[in-house]
């Protein structure tokens, strides 16, 4: 068993589907399966035709036979009725008759005669006859044939032959009645002379011949099959083509009839082989034998087997058709699967409408998959949720440290202008370093009002300026209109920033940082400006990237800018560049004018 | 299912369907080629009276059963009404048959109405007679020449020293009184000589009668007498009895019928040759068969005579040439 599994397998694994699988399998066995009850069929009708066709036959037969026997045993019973009939006798072979008795008696056989004769059309002549020429016949109104030879007729010869039993002969015409030679078949006996030891008459019966063709004719076997008998001795006693065999047109299987010992036997002539069933009749030894055409009786089987192949096509096309139906039936819910699962491996986490699936094996397929892909997708969204968290802490981090190297500068450069007794630039710059520090550490929010960011560029910007007195200046102009638009925090300082290290500090004389504010159509643009050095394009090319921080700096660099911008704003705004070397650097901050709160961009 | 495969399918199932109903149509026409071919026969007469024509009607019906034919058969009332005959040849030919037979009504006049039947593309076949041009396929007839010789050479057993012959025949210029006595001749050989008169009786057996009877006045001498016909052979034959000459005037003749048949058991008659209708119509048929299926055929086919005389009369075979068995019927 477990070999043939294999190979089952392997014959299974040579489809694509499925459903191919399923199609040629049931195919093929519906196919193997119909032919074979096809042949089987087809031969099985062959058979039975012909034993049926036999069957058929030999009942036709049987019958004919039963009927002619039945005429014979009347004959045979008139037969018995006349020859022991004393009248008979006395008027055929008493010599002392006076002409009354003979009248009487004459008449007394008559009447017997007309009896005998009356509504039996079938019996056409009936007679006695005496050697002496003394006869009766029919109901008296026939005459004798004076030129017919008795001795020389077959039937009187068995008569005289057969003394004393009844003798059957075969059909030819009866010429003892004057004008009236008629087919008949004779049943004839002898009759003892009382008196005269050796001396004979007879009695003879003639049945009509058409009585027994007629029982042939009407017994047909087909179309052309046909009935014929044959006497004990194999004369033809009637056979519907005699005169074409007596020309030698045709022939007889005469001999091959009488030697069949079987009851049926079929003759080898292609085309024109026919069936011979063969009834031989006990009482009289003829032989009725039925002919019947093998191609007449097949034409009823071409007419089977058609039904048969036409049937068995019919059936083949139904239920090839049903199992493409079902076959796709069934493999379709897979198919659905697989497509659903194609989806799920492009990110498209739709979950599969299980409504029309069956509570089965495949319906138990769809409910896992479909639970599969709800758990697949909470797992993403939760990894989502925690890659922004994450993001965000260490973003917020960074952005809360104050690099130390300015703090100790800006603390030094009050010490200097303390001990220089600049009490009113100690003030000053001693209270916007507390401004920084307060907005610095006292805001947890996110985004802050625009105006607090640039209080806060402000409050840096008066820092460095009064530690770089001839070399900075600034001016800032910030649309009003603005002001109190949100945006993140922490945006704007660290460009100053950039633009002071790496703008106006390497520049030889004044340097001046603009920053300027102002809405557009949608957007609004923070712009910072210096007349430094400006960048090359290599330089502008890696601003963003993120180990251009500067550790003097307060360490909140363009790239985390730019970062923190793009999350949540999108990719779309963010800073954009523009520089030329020696001229200067302008640094934009692009941000949406509205801004959905609680959007990420990741 | 996509449409694409839907339309595949639908294919599928119409080659199917297609080719189902192809193998059936070719079984059809398998058993076409066995198709039943369509004959019209044209007799002289149907009469079911009349021995000759019932056998001959006998023999085409039961060649008609065996092969399978799809036989049509009409004639007019008299064999003498070739005109009748001549329209129904005609009405045949518009049933476009695949052949005709007919059994002509007149040597002459029915030559152009035959010749009609070739020219419609029909195969013509003749039965029992011919017409004065070859224009049939095939002809099945006895052979008059042959069946003559018969009766001539059974007529030579009587010729004795000084026995003068006379034949009485039907109508002159018939084809068949002419052929039959030449045959006659042909089988008398040199005692052929010996044919005093050759007198024509028009199919009558009463002027056949007086013919003999005026035969034996002028030649008293004649002893052998032959009837060309049932007619004039039957007149011939009562003349002889009824002059009382039964025993020295010996009467041979053509055809049967149950007056032939009692004068030769009366001993009138020594014989008479009888044709096989039977045989003639069961042949044409079968000719016409070939002749349809183009098969080789016989375009002179002899359907035979028998000699009868008084002792053969009653044998097997003879009896049902002699008498037509018509039961059942």
């Amino acid at each position: 068993m477990p070999k043939k599994q294999k190979s089952w397998s392997i014959f299974l694994r040579k489809f694509k589907s499925i459903r191919m699988a399923m199609l040629v399998s049931f195919s093929t066995l519906i196919i193997v399966t119909l032919i074979s009850f096809l042949f089987i069929s087809l031969n099985y009708t062959e058979d039975t035709v012909l034993n049926n066709s036999t069957e058929y036959t030999s009942k036709i037969i049987k019958q004919v036979n039963v009927d002619i026997d039945a005429y014979i045993t009347y004959m045979e019973n008139i037969s018995s009725l006349v020859a022991y009939n004393n009248d008979v006798q006395n008027y055929l072979f008493d010599t002392d008759l006076n002409s009354t008795t003979e009248t009487v008696l004459y008449q007394s056989i008559l009447t017997q005669f007309s009896t005998v004769m009356e509504g039996r059309e079938d019996i056409c002549n009936i007679g006695i006859l005496a050697d002496s020429g003394k006869h009766v016949l029919n109901a008296g109104k026939s005459e004798l044939n004076e030129y017919a030879s008795l001795d020389t007729m077959k039937w009187y010869k068995n008569t005289i032959t057969n003394m004393g039993t009844t003798s059957l002969s075969s059909s030819h015409v009866q010429n003892l009645i004057k004008y009236n030679y008629q087919w008949v078949v004779t049943l004839s006996r002898s009759i003892r002379n009382p008196y005269i030891n050796g001396e004979y008459g007879i009695f003879f019966v003639d049945l009509n011949y058409s009585a027994i063709s007629d029982l042939c004719e009407n017994n047909s076997l087909g179309t052309k099959g046909f009935v014929f008998i044959l006497d004990a001795d194999g004369n033809i006693v009637y056979h519907p083509q005699q005169q074409l065999l007596y020309s030698g047109l045709k022939t007889e299987r005469i001999n091959e009839v009488m030697n069949c010992t079987e009851n049926s036997f079929v003759t080898e002539e292609g085309d024109n082989s026919k069936l011979y069933t063969i009834a031989t009749s006990e009482k009289t030894g003829w032989k009725v034998v039925g002919v019947a055409y093998v191609s007449e009786l097949q034409s009823n089987k071409d007419e089977t087997q058609l039904i048969y192949i036409v049937v068995t096509g019919m059936l083949l096309l139904t239920t090839i058709l049903m199992s493409i139906i079902l076959s796709s039936a069934i493999t379709r819910p897979i198919k659905g699967l697989q497509e659903s699962m194609k989806e799920v491996e492009q990110g498209n986490f739709e979950v599969v409408d299980t409504s029309s699936v069956l509570n089965n094996e495949i319906g138990s397929l769809y409910h896992s998959f479909n639970v599969m892909t709800i758990q697949i997708q909470r797992l993403m969204e939760q990894n989502i949720i925690e890659q922004r968290q994450k993001r965000k802490s260490e973003l917020r981090a960074l952005q809360s440290q104050i690099n130390p190297h300015f703090l100790y500068n800006t603390l030094d450069s009050i010490v200097w202008m303390s001990e220089g007794k600049k009490y009113d630039e100690v003030v000053l710059m001693t209270s916007s370093l507390a401004k920084l520090f307060r907005q610095n550490i006292s805001n947890e929010e996110e985004f802050v009002a625009i105006k607090n960011e640039v209080e806060y560029t402000e409050n840096y910007l008066i820092i460095q300026q009064m530690r770089y007195k001839d070399k900075l200046e600034y001016h800032i102009d910030v649309d009003k209109d603005i002001y109190m638009n949100n945006i993140v925090k922490l945006v704007l300082q660290p460009l100053v920033e950039n633009a002071i290290y790496h703008g106006i500090k390497y520049k030889e004389g004044r340097g001046l940082i603009e920053v300027t504010g102002y809405a557009e159509e949608n957007e609004i643009i923070l712009s910072v400006h210096d007349d430094g050095q400006g960048m090359d394009d290599e330089t502008l090319m890696h601003i963003f990237d993120k180990h251009s921080v500067n550790y003097k700096s307060n360490g909140v660099g363009v790239y985390n800018v730019q970062q923190r911008l793009q999350l949540h704003y999108g990719k779309e705004y963010g800073i954009r560049y523009d520089s030329k070397l020696g001229e200067g650097t302008t640094a934009m901050i692009i941000i949406p004018k509205e801004i959905k709160t609680g959007e990420v961009f990741l | 299912m996509k449409t694409g495969k839907r339309k595949k399918w639908i294919v599928l199932v119409l080659a199917f369907v297609i080719i189902m109903i192809g193998i059936f149509i070719a079984i059809k026409e398998y058993r076409k080629g066995t198709e039943t071919f369509k004959m019209i026969f044209i007799p002289k007469i149907v009469d079911e009276t009349n021995d000759f024509w019932t056998s001959l009607l006998d023999g085409v019906d039961m060649a008609t059963t065996e092969f399978d034919i799809d036989m049509t058969i009409v004639a007019p009332a008299s064999e003498e009404d070739y005109e009748r005959q001549n329209e129904l040849i005609e009405w045949a030919i518009t049933q476009n048959p695949d052949a005709i037979l007919i059994c002509p009504c007149n040597y002459t006049k029915t030559t152009g109405a035959a010749k009609k039947v070739l020219e419609a593309g029909i195969h013509l076949i003749l039965i029992d007679s011919v017409v004065d041009e070859e224009i049939q396929e095939a002809i099945i007839a006895t052979d008059n020449v042959e069946a003559g010789t018969k009766v001539g050479k059974y007529m030579k057993k009587y010729v004795e020293e000084d026995t003068e012959i006379a034949i009485v025949g039907h109508v002159k210029g018939t084809s068949t009184a002419i052929e039959r006595e030449y045959g006659i001749r042909e089988g008398l050989e040199e005692a052929s000589e010996r044919i005093v008169d050759v007198v024509f009786c028009d199919s009558s057996s009463v002027k056949a009668y007086t013919l003999t009877v005026e035969l034996m006045k002028k030649h008293p001498n004649i002893t052998l007498i032959g009837g060309l016909n049932e007619y004039s052979a039957v007149g011939a034959a009562k003349a002889i009895r009824d002059l009382g000459l039964g025993d020295a005037v010996t009467v041979v003749g053509f055809d049967s019928s149950t007056e032939e048949i009692r004068l030769l058991e009366s001993g009138i008659f020594e014989g008479f040759v009888i044709q096989k209708p039977f045989n003639m119509g069961y042949l044409g048929v079968q000719q016409a068969l070939k002749i349809v299926k183009d098969e080789e055929y016989e375009p002179y086919l002899d359907s035979g005579s028998e000699l009868i005389t008084r002792e053969n009369i009653y044998t097997e075979e003879n009896q049902k040439l002699l008498f037509p068995f018509r039961g059942g019927k």
